[in-house]
Formats: structure tokens, C-alpha cells, sequence
């Protein structure tokens, strides 16, 4: 292969690898504490890329700071996040946490046909973009090669700090500890004193958020169109999957397992590159069906 | 303290409890011994909200606990430890153990003090707290699972098969720790599920035998069921 493609494969891999991880650790902290695959972290994903487009755009035309499209990402990303969060878990799933599984992912799916509906009223079904944050940070060259900074610098330090700080939020702040205690074992969980639905609402609320940061971290690199959501949610159960279900370390792992094998594919045998990661995944669940990182569920009385 | 009256549990088309009904009085140590599958389990997790009523009233010193959702039930001073441990083993011996202190938000200086009282009660425990709590044995994380269960219950402490898988040795040390437990907290309830009542000898003064989810008079019970 040659060395320039080698390159540049990593370095789309990495990047893409940065967002597809922020999508998947949500879903995966959900899953763990509530033991729902929320297929509505998908609307999640595309509405935060709207919404930060939205804004980026509104920025960009006053006549503002162009840098002040750096926070309007975060601001847009947190906003989508917390309202779509709370309004899903206290108005949705509360009432179906006693239900079967099977429900519990259908209304989910609901959900997420909910959620893509409102896309199609608020922001028609034109193409969006909004490059402005990707052209002012401008481009660095990796061996020689000019790549854009906000792809291989900033997605993967931000993937990196999420990464970090949700690991350190769970280890060491009480929020953190209770929801790693009811992701362990609810029941027990309970008997300690803890609000398991309190616990469902604020992780809900997280792992939104970290799907909205995806969606407005990706929306100045991509066209921002219907189906983007459902692209993300499939690759992210791909990532989640591999991974094994409820793990953060993992899911940050697999991203880059998968993202690297899609981005390679994409230079390799183009004609499979949609394809890879769910070859990935089947691969791995084969022989693990746990997932890489998991260790076997462990018995319940 | 406690007390269940005529309390039905059905899991699925089973069911499970039968009008059960029993007192336990402050300061009392209640058995509650039967078979394999009789439901002493069920009888406990009943108590702590777990498993779902489908009649019956179970009050907690005067309290109706159907008003008390089941995580607010620590905070009445109930504590619980299950028969298969449950420990967090995300974290060390010490941090399950102060769990529901943090969860309470209780004042460092008040868990500290109770923590202390834990320790002088079930010393093993000190020599553990650093430990992960997924690396200790089965039959130490017994004795993590009384101290968090301690750590909470002030008022009723609920052990589910207390000495089921402990070799000899820490069997009569757990025995021990309940027995400087009953010196030291005179007000303090509890209860023990026991298979084998033998176990229990010297340290109950109630015994309730439970039957395919009925409870029946004591008399008539073998004194070795199990
Ligand atoms: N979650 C459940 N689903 C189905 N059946 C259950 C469940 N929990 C308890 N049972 C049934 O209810 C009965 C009582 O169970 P329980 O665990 O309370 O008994 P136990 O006296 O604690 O037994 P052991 O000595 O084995 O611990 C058993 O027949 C058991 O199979
Ligand atoms: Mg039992």
C-alpha cells in the first residue's frame, strides 16, 4: 500500500473513530445502567448536528467573532442533549421500565422515527453545512501531507477528554460511583439507598448529551441530510457490540478498531467500506460472544 | 419492630408466600428457618421492596412500608444482607462498605464513627477494607455484605443465610461478630434465614419455621430441616 494512503487511511480512521466513540460510550453507559439499546440515540446524534449547523450558521452570517462557532457546537450540542434527554426518559421510558425488552427497544425505535420526523419539520429535507470552525483551524501536515487540524487534532482530544473525564466522573464523584453501583447490580444498588430511576434519568441525560456533542462535533465535516442519524446509531451498536455491552474503556477501543477498518476499507476495497465494520463485529461476536472487553454476565438469583 | 401480616407473594404463577405472618419485637433476634426453595429469601426481599406484595402489610415501627418506596427503606435504619453477598466489586471492601453513608450523605464525621463501630464489631473487616472487593472470598465478602448491612441498619438488620459456604474457621468468627453484635446493640432487630437451625442455637430467641411459603407453628418443626 502505498505509504501517502497509509496515512491518510490512519488519520481518517482516527478521526472518525473520535466521533463514532462519543456516539457509542452513551449508548453503552445507558445500556448499562438501564438495560435499554436506545435506538433513539441516533435522533440524538443527527439533531445536535442540525442544531450546531443551525447555529454555526446564525453565527457566521452576523456579524460575529468567528471563533465564537467553537462554542456555539458546545452550546448547541449541551441544549439538544439535555431537552431531548429529559423529555425521552421522564415522558417515554419511565413508564416502561417494568415492560419486556422487546418493548422497551421498539418504543425506542419509536422514538428515533419520532425524532427523524422532527428533523424533516424543522430543517427540511435540504443539506446542510457549516465548515467554518474546520476552515479556522486550518490544516497540519502529517508526513508531508496537509490534513485538516479540527479532524486529527480536535475530534481526538475531545474524544480523548471525554474519555478521561467519564472515567474519572465514575470513579471518584459520588454521581459517578452510584451510577457505576447500578450498573453493576441494580437490586443491590437499591438496597443501599440508591434512587435507581434518578440514576436512569441523569445517565440518560449524559449519554444524550455525549450523542449530541457527536452529532454538532461532525456537523462542520459533513453534509448534514436525513439518514445520518441512522447511519450513526447502526455503526454505534456495531462499536457497542464489539466491545460488549456497557463497557466505557472498550467502547473507546472498538471505535478505533472500527473506524480504522472502515477508513482503510474505504482506501483498500471501496466497494466493502460500508460493510467492514459489521464484518468486524460478527468476527468478534463469533468467537467472543460477550464482546472483546466484557467479562460473562454475571448469575442472578 | 417488625411485622408481616397475612403477606402473599406470586412470582409468575407461583406462590411464593402464603400469608405469612410474624413479629419481630425491638431488640429481638427472629430465625426464620426452612427448606431449600421454602421462601425466606422471598420473606426478606419482600421487606426491603424488592419483591412485590400481591396482599398483606408488612409495618416497620409503626411505619406502613407500602408508603416507603424500597430505596428510602435504608434510610429507616433497615439493612440488608443477601445470601449471595452482591458486593460492588468496582469498588474496594471499605467502599461498599460506606456506600449507603455516601448515599445518604450522611456527615464524614458521623460514618466515620459508625465505620469505627463496624470494625470493632466484625474486626476482620479492617484488615480487608483496601482490598478490591471483587478479590476477596466468598466467605470474607460475608462479612463485607454484614458490615454495609450494619452500616445501615440501625434499627433491623436482615441476614439471608448468613453461614451458607462459610468454611468452619469463619463460620464461628461470623458467629462471633453477631454474638458482640447482640451484646452491644441491645435495641437493634434482627433476623436470620437458616437452613439448618443448628446454627442459630444461642443466638435467636424467636424462631419462625416457613413451609412451601406458609409459616407454621415452631413445635411442630423438626429441629433439623434442611
Ligand atoms: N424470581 C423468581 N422467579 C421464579 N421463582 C422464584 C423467584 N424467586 C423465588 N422463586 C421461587 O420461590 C420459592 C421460594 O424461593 P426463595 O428463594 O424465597 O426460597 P429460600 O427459602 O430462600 O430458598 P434457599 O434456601 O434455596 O435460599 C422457590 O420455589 C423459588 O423457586
Ligand atoms: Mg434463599
Amino acid at each position: 500500500m502505498d505509504p501517502i494512503l497509509l496515512v491518510l487511511a490512519t488519520l481518517d480512521g482516527i478521526a472518525y473513530a473520535a466521533l463514532v466513540f462519543l456516539v457509542a460510550v452513551g449508548l453503552t453507559l445507558i445500556f448499562g445502567v438501564m438495560r435499554i439499546l436506545n435506538v433513539a440515540h441516533g435522533g440524538f446524534y443527527a439533531i445536535g448536528a442540525y442544531a450546531a449547523a443551525s447555529l454555526v450558521l446564525s453565527v457566521s452570517g452576523a456579524d460575529l467573532n468567528p471563533w465564537l462557532t467553537f462554542p456555539a457546537l458546545l452550546v448547541a450540542a449541551g441544549a439538544v442533549g439535555a431537552v431531548l434527554g429529559l423529555v425521552i426518559e421522564r415522558g417515554l421510558l419511565r413508564h416502561i421500565y417494568a415492560k419486556e425488552e422487546v418493548l422497551q427497544l421498539l418504543v425506542t425505535f419509536a422514538a428515533f422515527m419520532i425524532l427523524e420526523d422532527v428533523q424533516r419539520l424543522v430543517w427540511g429535507v435540504q443539506p446542510y453545512a457549516a465548515t467554518d470552525p474546520v476552515r479556522l483551524l486550518g490544516t497540519v501536515e502529517v508526513m508531508g501531507i496537509p490534513y485538516n487540524a479540527y479532524q486529527i487534532i480536535l475530534l481526538p482530544a475531545i474524544a480523548l477528554l471525554v474519555l478521561v473525564g467519564l472515567r474519572w466522573f465514575l470513579r471518584h464523584t459520588l454521581s459517578g460511583k452510584v451510577i457505576t453501583a447500578v450498573t453493576e447490580d441494580r437490586e443491590t444498588a437499591i438496597t443501599v439507598g440508591i434512587d435507581a430511576r434518578r440514576v436512569f434519568t441523569i445517565t440518560f441525560v449524559i449519554g444524550a448529551v455525549l450523542a449530541s456533542l457527536g452529532g454538532a462535533l461532525a456537523s462542520p465535516t459533513t453534509a448534514i441530510q436525513l439518514g445520518l442519524g441512522a447511519e450513526m446509531i447502526v455503526l454505534s451498536f456495531a462499536v457497542v457490540a464489539t466491545a460488549g455491552l456497557g463497557q466505557v474503556e472498550g467502547a473507546a477501543l472498538a471505535a478505533l478498531l472500527i473506524g480504522l477498518g472502515r477508513s482503510f476499507a474505504v482506501y483498500l476495497v471501496p466497494e466493502l467500506d460500508v460493510l467492514i465494520p459489521y464484518m468486524i463485529m460478527v468476527l468478534v461476536l463469533l468467537v467472543r460472544p460477550q464482546g472483546l472487553f466484557a467479562v460473562a454476565e454475571k448469575r442472578r438469583i | 419492630m417488625l411485622a408481616l401480616e397475612r403477606v402473599n407473594v406470586r412470582i409468575g404463577a407461583m406462590h411464593v408466600l402464603r400469608n405469612v405472618t410474624l413479629e419481630v419485637r425491638p431488640g429481638a433476634t427472629a430465625a426464620l428457618v426452612g427448606r431449600n426453595g421454602a421462601g425466606k429469601t422471598t420473606t426478606l426481599r419482600t421487606v426491603m421492596g424488592l419483591a412485590a406484595r400481591s396482599s398483606g402489610t408488612i409495618t416497620f415501627a409503626g411505619t406502613d412500608l407500602d408508603a416507603v418506596p424500597p430505596h428510602r427503606r435504608p434510610a429507616l435504619g433497615i439493612g440488608y444482607a443477601p445470601e449471595d453477598r452482591r458486593l460492588f466489586s468496582a469498588f474496594s471492601v471499605e467502599e461498599n462498605i460506606l456506600l449507603p453513608d455516601r448515599v445518604a450523605r450522611t456527615r464524614n464525621a458521623d460514618a466515620a464513627r459508625k465505620l469505627e463501630r463496624v470494625y470493632e464489631t466484625v474486626p476482620e473487616l479492617k484488615e480487608l477494607r483496601r482490598r478490591p472487593a471483587g478479590s476477596v472470598s466468598g466467605g470474607q465478602g460475608k462479612m463485607v455484605a454484614l458490615g454495609r448491612a450494619l452500616m445501615i441498619g440501625t434499627r433491623l438488620v436482615l441476614l439471608d443465610e448468613p453461614f451458607q459456604g462459610l468454611a468452619p474457621a469463619l463460620a464461628r468468627r461470623y458467629g462471633d461478630a453477631l454474638r458482640r453484635l447482640r451484646e452491644r446493640e441491645r435495641e437493634l432487630s434482627l433476623v436470620i434465614t437458616e437452613s439448618n437451625p443448628a446454627l442459630l442455637a444461642g443466638l435467636a430467641d424467636t424462631t419462625f419455621v416457613i413451609e412451601r411459603g406458609e409459616v407454621v407453628p415452631a413445635e411442630t418443626a423438626p429441629d433439623h430441616v434442611g
